[in-house]
């Protein structure tokens, strides 16, 4: 706690000067706020009370809960137009499908602050010209954690340059993570990779490995456009893996939970993940690889380009809100400088160019630290969002179970991505997008 | 002198294997749920381990404190959750159990035309599987403004309970010979005093059946609670078991931590209704 | 000017009735409603674009949907089958200890303490294939040295589900059904004994028929209730990998919230309701019957 506090006096000090408020500029509003709730969000909510000092209004929390039930809870808002709320937390990739529940902020947010912003970060804040949120520090972009024992093995070394003809290092692009993998893998005690196998999380995969491979998911008319060599190319990769017993034979099954707990567990090879887990990997009481793990950028395709879906939090102000300003000074506290200090001081990456800076200095008397931030902040330059389509998650659902299909072998790569971009087409096709 | 011998060795396996099944059902029974008591003592990096580590070596109140602890240091507003649960679960019931018993009472003592229709319509409410229910369900209470309230959970879980509770109620009731409380009005008691006095009691027993049932449906309720709750105002326990989840990581000893705080009322509960819950049982099922 | 007086039935019930018909009744007709429109949660002008049977159509015409159906009776059936029999084992097992029992029957409803989110978590860990509990015992105990993909084989699956599905629920068919063995009379049970049935016979002829309405009491509360089955199968597959596991429960929920196509999973929701309703009236009918013949009346 106070570790915590210090941090935010330190902030404080460091840069009042960016966002500074007429004292009781908002005396008597109250806004109501629907916020994402869990351990690694609710940390910056304590800063609430100090913009309200400041600015004379209030701030009512009238929901806090996980990303998915928000989510839910948005849409069920759109349906009962129960949307007179005012400051919304907001995901990018979630941020298409509410299209009408959300106001443009570029006229209530002067220029200069938003050029503070990491500028892909507010391209991907941007959808149809409109400047939909801002972003928190809660960056997400995977990088590739590994096991640095497994490159200082000499016999291990000389195995594998006899077996593939070049030298072991960790890997930099996805062909060379495979065939690692499979050399890693052992099972049923050790396993070179793995990777998310349902829902979202697979077809986010899968994108960004079809963009890596110099392909697309969608064509500019939202048609689909992944039946395509690059799309055979990534799909193939993920089947040769499972066909390999390089992977767990579980990891169809696999969400963000269990990838950080197998990696945890000192069974995993090599693992391309958040930065959510950085400190947990690295912490004697969560995990057993503390000490032995290494992060570098994520690999890249054969197209010589990183991986990189990424997404981020942030907040957004309602269109029925009945005090725009006072919304939008609240949305850009929440992500000023002190606060994406604060925020990111726990380890979560942030959105802004001059924090970015501040927290590569901090972490700079510890080499692990230094080695994540690093290891994001080159994966994160040419990170890319998901499409921005309303239909995004609807499509994943059409696409994931193809996939898998394919990778448990009941289908063949070419039936798999056939089927799934005939659903697609069909999806788009069923709502008019052209 | 043989067969009496070879009649005590039958007996005597027989009670073996009596033994060994009910201990291997109830090892089936209770592991799964230890586990997880267990899992709430130890660090992390030993719950999923691999090689697993059968015997721990470290048991400790980490994932406790830590749930107690500050926001932003894995705190969670255990205490304000557990209040709501408690308030609602427990309103909820007794709503159930007094309009269950009116309900139940008045088919089990009245005549009435479309009698078993109306029987069958209130179970089928049951059937409705909560995604048909809980939008609409959200639509009318958010325009109601009872979203997020305490009111609008006990409401729904009321509704949830009433059919199991009148069915349940109305076999007690019958289970009462009409005699009885005739006799005491004769006495001179007014119906109401009769049923208080002579056809409540007996009934007893039943209606605390019907009340754990209730309770526990109530407390470990999920699917709606998600979505008439918003905020700290009215989430329950299980609601609250979520805040351990982000989007992307999952804190699997806090929630055990929290899973067996929600256990242990429901067990203590359980273990001391439990004998009225047989008897109540009893009578209830033949009969109804 | 005479007031109205309803008949005291229909006071005593109206409580009820109104609670029931303000959280049930009303919403229903109003997803009813929706099931015949586009309707699309993040749309809202959707609702009145009425397209008929279009979403039932579509659904009928879905080798998805049919697929999810078919799943959800196989499971259905084997589930509550199975919930049956280990719930009568367990009962009768407990019902002839002498000491203890009042701890025995506690530690017997001990999993209904568990709230089915939980439930999904936990049995996930469990059948983890590479950390989990149930895997880890195998390797250790030597009984195999692979790691068997419980959540993601089509039929081990489907085992893993209705694994916990029975693990939650056969406490409430246990207790049921003890509560029945309390009640037998013991005359018959000695006339039994008496006439040279051996233990077998007398169960089968004597103690069976008189449980058998407490069993379908039971089967009758669990086929109104599956449906809670939702949050297990949500958290432990989804209904995946590639729609091995696919139920009802998933594909809908899926469908409302996801892909905020609440039209058409309320199209869908109803056609499952019709299946709940069946199962229910089927057992009631068994119910009402096992009664008569015991001459319990209606």
């Amino acid at each position: 706690m106070k570790r915590l506090a210090g941090v935010s006096v330190a902030a404080l000090m460091l840069g009042l000067s960016g966002t500074a408020f007429a004292e009781g500029e908002f005396a008597g509003v109250t806004l109501e706020a629907k916020l994402i709730g869990g351990q690694q969000y609710e940390a910056l909510y304590a800063r609430i009370p100090e913009w309200e000092k400041m600015t004379g209004a209030t701030v009512k929390i009238i929901s806090q809960k996980n990303h998915f039930e928000l989510d839910k809870e948005f849409k069920s808002d759109l349906a009962a137009s129960t949307t007179n709320w005012c400051v919304g937390s907001n995901h990018s990739s979630f941020a298409s499908q509410y299209p009408s529940l959300y106001t443009d902020l570029t006229p209530l947010i002067p220029a200069d602050q938003v050029a503070e912003y990491v500028p892909a970060n507010i391209a991907a804040a941007t959808l149809d010209g409109k400047l939909v949120m801002l972003p928190r520090a809660q960056f997400d972009v995977s990088a590739l954690y590994y096991q640095k024992s497994l490159y200082t093995d000499p016999a291990k070394a000389e195995a594998f340059k006899a077996k593939f003809g070049y030298d072991l290092a960790v890997p930099e692009t996805w062909d060379q993570l495979r065939d690692q993998a499979e050399f890693f893998a052992s099972p049923p005690n050790f396993y070179g990779t793995q990777y998310a196998g349902k829902d979202e999380a697979i077809v986010g995969r899968f994108y960004e490995l079809v963009v890596a491979n110099g392909g697309k998911l969608f064509n500019d008319d939202f048609s689909p456009a992944f039946n395509s060599d690059a799309g055979k190319q990534s799909l193939q990769w993920f089947v040769d893996l499972y066909k390999a017993g390089a992977v767990p034979p579980g990891t169809t099954n696999y969400l963000w939970d269990d990838l950080g707990n197998g990696f945890a567990s000192g069974t995993i090879g090599l693992n391309l993940d958040w930065p959510g887990w950085a400190g947990f990997f690295n912490d004697p009481a969560a995990s057993k690889v503390a000490g032995n793990v290494g992060v570098a950028p994520a690999p890249k395709g054969s197209a010589g380009v990183r991986t990189g879906w990424s997404g981020f939090h942030g907040f957004s102000v309602t269109e029925n809100c009945a005090n725009k300003e006072a919304a939008a000074a609240l949305v850009l506290f929440l992500t000023n400088e002190e606060s994406q200090i604060l925020e990111s001081s726990a380890g979560p990456l942030p959105s802004r160019t001059k924090v970015w800076e501040h927290v590569v200095d901090a972490a700079k008397s510890d080499p692990y630290k230094t080695e994540v931030l690093a290891a994001f902040q080159e994966t994160g330059k040419t990170a890319f969002a998901v499409p921005a389509t309303p239909y995004w998650i609807e499509a994943t659902n059409l696409i994931y179970p193809e996939l898998q299909a394919a990778i448990l072998g009941d289908k063949t790569v070419d039936e798999a991505l056939q089927a799934a971009s005939d659903a697609v087409d069909g999806l788009m096709r069923e709502n008019g997008v052209y | 002198m043989a067969s009496n011998a070879s009649h005590r060795a039958r007996k005597r396996a027989l009670s073996a294997a009596h033994f060994i099944g009910l201990f291997l059902a109830m090892s089936l029974i209770c592991l799964p749920g230890l586990w997880i008591v267990l899992n709430s003592f130890r660090p992390t990096v030993e719950i999923m381990a691999k090689p697993p580590v059968w015997i721990p070596n470290s048991l400790n109140l980490d994932h406790y404190r830590a749930m107690f602890g500050g926001v932003g240091e894995g705190g969670v507003p255990v205490l304000t959750y557990f209040r709501n649960s408690l308030i609602i679960s427990v309103t909820s019931t007794l709503v159930a159990l007094l309009v269950g018993m009116a309900g139940g009472y008045a088919f089990a003592r009245y005549r009435f035309k479309g009698k078993a229709a109306l029987f069958v319509g209130l179970m089928a409410t049951r059937a409705v599987p909560g995604v048909a229910l809980s939008l609409p369900l959200f639509i009318i209470m958010a325009r109601a403004g009872i979203i997020d309230t305490h009111f609008g959970l006990i409401l729904t879980y009321v509704a949830l309970n009433v059919p199991f509770t009148v069915w349940l109620i109305d076999g007690f009731f019958r289970q009462v010979p009409r005699e009885l409380a005739e006799a005491a009005e004769i006495d001179g008691c007014t119906r109401w005093q009769a049923f208080w006095r002579v056809e409540f009691p007996v009934a007893r027993a039943g209606i605390a059946s019907a009340g754990i049932f209730a309770f526990l449906t109530s407390w470990n309720e999920y699917a709606l609670a998600s979505q008439l709750t918003r905020s700290v105002n009215s989430k329950t326990m299980p609601v609250g078991l979520l805040d351990f989840t982000s989007q992307f990581t999952l804190n699997w000893g806090g929630m055990c931590a929290l899973a067996v705080l929600m256990i242990i009322p429901a067990l203590v509960l359980t273990f001391l209704v439990q004998k009225h819950l047989i008897a109540g049982l009893t009578f209830g099922g033949v009969k109804g | 000017m005479t007031r109205l007086r309803l008949p005291p039935w229909l006071v005593l019930l109206l409580p009820a009735i109104i609670i029931l018909a303000a959280v049930v009744l009303v919403p229903l007709v109003l997803s009813f409603y929706s099931s015949f429109t586009a309707y699309q949660l993040t749309r809202p002008e959707t609702l009145w674009k009425w397209i008929g049977t279009f979403n039932y159509r579509k659904a009928a015409g879905d080798a998805n949907f049919w697929w999810a159906f078919g799943r959800t009776v196989l499971l259905l059936t084997i589930a509550l089958n199975l919930e049956m029999l280990l719930g009568l084992g367990l009962a009768v097992m407990v019902s002839k200890v002498t000491t203890g029992q009042r701890l025995l029957r506690t530690a017997m409803m001990f999993p209904m303490m568990f709230s089915p989110v939980l439930v999904g978590f936990q049995f996930k860990f469990i059948f983890n294939d590479n950390v989990g509990l149930v895997n880890n015992a195998l390797q250790s105990l030597g009984l195999t040295d692979v790691a068997i993909p419980w959540l993601v084989d089509g039929h081990l699956a489907l085992f893993s589900i209705i694994f916990a599905e029975i693990w939650t629920s056969t406490s409430v068919f246990a207790i049921l059904i003890l509560a029945g063995l309390y009640a037998i009379p013991q005359d018959p049970v000695e006339a039994a004994k008496v006439d040279g049935c051996t233990p077998w016979q007398s169960f089968r002829f004597v103690t069976l028929p008189f449980l058998m309405p407490f069993i379908y009491i039971a089967m009758a509360i669990r086929s109104l209730d599956v449906a809670r089955a939702y949050d297990i199968v949500q958290i432990m597959t989804n209904g995946g990998p590639a729609r091995r596991t696919e139920l009802l429960w998933t594909l809908i929920g899926r469908t409302a919230y996801v892909d905020a196509r609440m039209g058409y999973a309320n199209a869908m929701g109803y056609i499952a309701i019709l299946l709940s309703i069946f199962f229910t009236i089927y057992f009631f009918r068994k119910l009402t019957a096992a009664r008569s013949e015991l001459g319990m009346g209606v």
